[in-house]
C-alpha cells in the first residue's frame, strides 16, 4: 500500500504505524460538566464503517508526522490524505 | 594530577572497498537539529540566513553553503551537519542562529557513511524504500533500511550520506555492505 504524503510524496505504508479512528483528535474537555460522560464515548465508541473511514497514521520511519487518511475498508482504496494538524486546526486547535 | 583528555572516536571507523566503490564513516561532521517554534518560520528563515547564508530546505530537499548542509527532517525541523572538530557544535550553532530555533545537538546519536562508486544506485535499490535514482542531488529524505531509521542524502551522481543511529551502526553498516557486495 503506498500512501501519499501530503508533503513528501509517495511513501511505502511500512514506514506508517496506524493508530485508530480519526475522531481521537477531538478530546473532550475534561473541567466540562459532562466531562465523564463525553471521555467514556471518547474512550470507548467507536463506529465501524464497512467503507470510507477515516483514520490516523504516524509517519514514524519518515517526517514523524500525523496524518488523518481517508481510506475506504473494503477495498483499501485512499482517497485523501491531510496533515492531521492542518485537520485539527480547521477544527478550532490552536496547534 | 592525571591528565586525563577525552576525545572524540568514531563509531565504527568504517574504510570499506568493494570493487570501486567505497563506504566511508564520516567521524568528522557534527549533527545539530533545529526545531522551529510555533510560529517562528520567518525568523528562522532569517537566523538561517544572516548565521551561516542557508535558504531554509524544502520538503525532501537540503541546502548547502561551504561544508554546512541543512536537510529538512520534518515540517517544523532541520539538520544542520558540518564538519566540527570540538565538542561544541550545539552552542556554535545556538549563537550563530541567536537563538531563533531550539536546537540539540545529535552528533552522538548518529553515525554517518559516506557511500560512493558505480554500483551505488543499484545497491540502494536493494536497501532503501525510496525512488532515490529519481533525486536530485541535495534531495534528502527520512526513511528505514533494512528495518532501521535511516536519513538519506545524494551529494552527486553516485555519492551518498546515509544516516543512522549509532546504536545499531554495526548492523546498519553490514546491511549497506552486504548490499553492495549483492550488486558489485
Amino acid at each position: 500500500m503506498i500512501i501519499n504524503h501530503p508533503l513528501l510524496g509517495p511513501r511505502d505504508a511500512a514506514e506508517f504505524v496506524y493508530l485508530g479512528d480519526a475522531g481521537l483528535i477531538g478530546r473532550p474537555d475534561g473541567m466540562a460538566d459532562n466531562a465523564a460522560d463525553a471521555f467514556h464515548d471518547y474512550t470507548y465508541l467507536r463506529d465501524n464503517p464497512a467503507g470510507e473511514h477515516r483514520e490516523l497514521w504516524y509517519h514514524e520511519q519518515g517526517d514523524r508526522s500525523w496524518l488523518v487518511i481517508t481510506r475506504n475498508t473494503l477495498t483499501h482504496d485512499i482517497t485523501r490524505v491531510e496533515l492531521a494538524r492542518d485537520v485539527a486546526r480547521t477544527q478550532g486547535r490552536s496547534r | 594530577m592525571a591528565d586525563i583528555r577525552l576525545s572524540a572516536a568514531p563509531v565504527l571507523g568504517a574504510d570499506i572497498a568493494i570493487g570501486d566503490n567505497r563506504i566511508v564513516e564520516r567521524d568528522d561532521l557534527a549533527l545539530v537539529s533545529v526545531a522551529t517554534p510555533q510560529g517562528g518560520d520567518d525568523a528562522i528563515a532569517a537566523a538561517l540566513q544572516s548565521g551561516f547564508g542557508l535558504p531554509v530546505p524544502g520538503p525532501v530537499q537540503s541546502s548547502g553553503q561551504g561544508d554546512m548542509r541543512a536537510v529538512r527532517t520534518t515540517a517544523d525541523q532541520m539538520m544542520l551537519i558540518f564538519p566540527h572538530a570540538t565538542p561544541d557544535a550545539e552552542p556554535h550553532v545556538r549563537q550563530a542562529l541567536s537563538g531563533a530555533g531550539y536546537t540539540t545537538d545529535q552528533t552522538d546519536v548518529w553515525m554517518v557513511l559516506e557511500i560512493s562508486g558505480p554500483d551505488t544506485l543499484a545497491a540502494l535499490e536493494r536497501l532503501c524504500p525510496l525512488d532515490v535514482a529519481g533525486f536530485a542531488d541535495g534531495a534528502a529524505a527520512r526513511t528505514v533500511m533494512e528495518h532501521m531509521g535511516a536519513l538519506i542524502l545524494r551529494l552527486g551522481p553516485d555519492r551518498f550520506w546515509l544516516m543512522s543511529a549509532s546504536s545499531s551502526a554495526g548492523s546498519f553498516c553490514h546491511a549497506v555492505e552486504l548490499s553492495y557486495r549483492n550488486v558489485a
